[in-house]
């Protein structure tokens, strides 16, 4: 929830993640302007800057993730190994539950994040084509969870079961909607039908794109959409919306 | 004989670690004599994903069939995990 309240230099340059040099040049220049107190002293509104700083997080994931050549991530959001992510999985609900978000939303959410992150190491485990690991961040004040990978996505790892799928928009809608067990050579954790479920209940949004193909369903939605992207993706990038009031 | 899944933690999640919770428990699970019940106690778990509820629920149902029972399943993760492995492996659990 957004307070209405005006904050410093220091605290936006906090949520943000950039220096108070950066946050002068922008306003200077006028991409981000702040208000002055009768001092002098730069201050922001607060929601404004947690607006900006969801933006950033998506930006920075899909820059992350689409690149050739990717920026090199902070500790904080990369997650290079399972151990790591499952780590800052416990740290998020730690958030979530201090926030006063409801236990049954809370304990959805997790579980959705804690599929989307897995499903990435589950299948690229020792085949990540350059960077392993995955980008996972938050913003508990606006709902938003990123999460992206550099892997293989998910038509090359449901080509091998299921060798028919050509397009990555198929291989998404097979991935959210159908069940995909049995001659499989890797058991399927059925993950994404599961957020699936849970947006259709209406507990969470969700934009998820694989190749270029992005499906979208907004909370309590009775359908999804799934459309070509103008951007590509090799691995995977998802963004999980969820109400914090 | 009981099975507490929050002796294996609060966020269940993840197929490898499924499967190492079962592997884990395997050597007690071998104790569980004819005709025992098997009660699977959900109590305060946080989380629980059908890629850990597969990789440990499975086995166990095909080893105990109706002897396994799974008890305060009322956390919402719980209960829409239940319902998804039921739909994809076409069985069913015995709610407590």
């Amino acid at each position: 929830m957004h307070k209405k309240e005006l904050i410093t230099i220091g605290n936006a340059s906090e949520i943000l993640g950039i220096s108070i040099q950066t946050l002068r040049r922008w306003d200077e220049s006028g991409r981000l302007t702040a208000h002055k107190t009768e001092g002098g002293q730069r201050r922001y509104v607060e929601s404004e800057i947690q607006s900006l700083a969801d933006g950033l997080i998506f930006e920075l994931a899909h820059k992350w993730a689409s690149k050739s050549t990717p920026p090199t991530l902070n500790s904080d959001v990369h997650c290079q190994d399972r151990s790591i992510f499952e780590g800052r999985l416990q740290r998020l609900n730690g958030a979530i539950t201090r926030a006063g978000i409801e236990q049954n939303l809370t304990s959805l959410v997790i579980t959705a994040t804690g599929e989307i992150g897995n499903n990435s190491f589950d299948h690229n485990l020792g085949k990540w084509p350059d960077v392993p690991g995955v980008f996972f961040d938050y913003n508990i004040d606006d709902g938003i969870i990123v999460l992206a990978d550099r892997g293989l996505g998910i038509l090359a790892t449901l080509h091998r079961v299921r060798p028919e799928l050509e397009k990555h928009t198929d291989a998404l809608r097979v991935a959210f909607t159908e069940i995909v067990t049995g001659r499989a050579p890797e058991k399927r954790g059925n993950g994404l039908k599961y957020i699936m479920k849970i947006a259709k209940m209406g507990m969470v949004g969700i934009k998820f794109q694989t190749g270029n193909a992005l499906l979208e369903i907004d909370a309590g939605a009775t359908d999804f959409k799934i459309i070509v992207a103008n951007t590509f993706i090799k691995g995977t990038i998802a963004i999980i919306k969820f109400k914090t009031n | 004989m009981k099975i507490e899944l929050i002796k294996f933690g609060n966020i269940l999640s993840s197929r490898p670690a499924g499967k190492d919770a079962y592997s884990g428990f395997s050597s007690e699970i071998s104790k569980i004599t004819k005709d025992e019940v098997v009660e699977v106690d959900f109590s305060n778990i946080t989380s629980f994903a059908p890629s850990w509820g597969d990789e440990f629920l499975s086995p166990l149902l095909n080893r105990f069939n109706d002897r396994l029972i799974l008890t305060n399943t009322e956390n919402s993760s719980v209960t829409l995990t239940l319902e998804l492995l039921e739909e994809t492996n076409g069985y069913k659990f015995n709610r407590g």
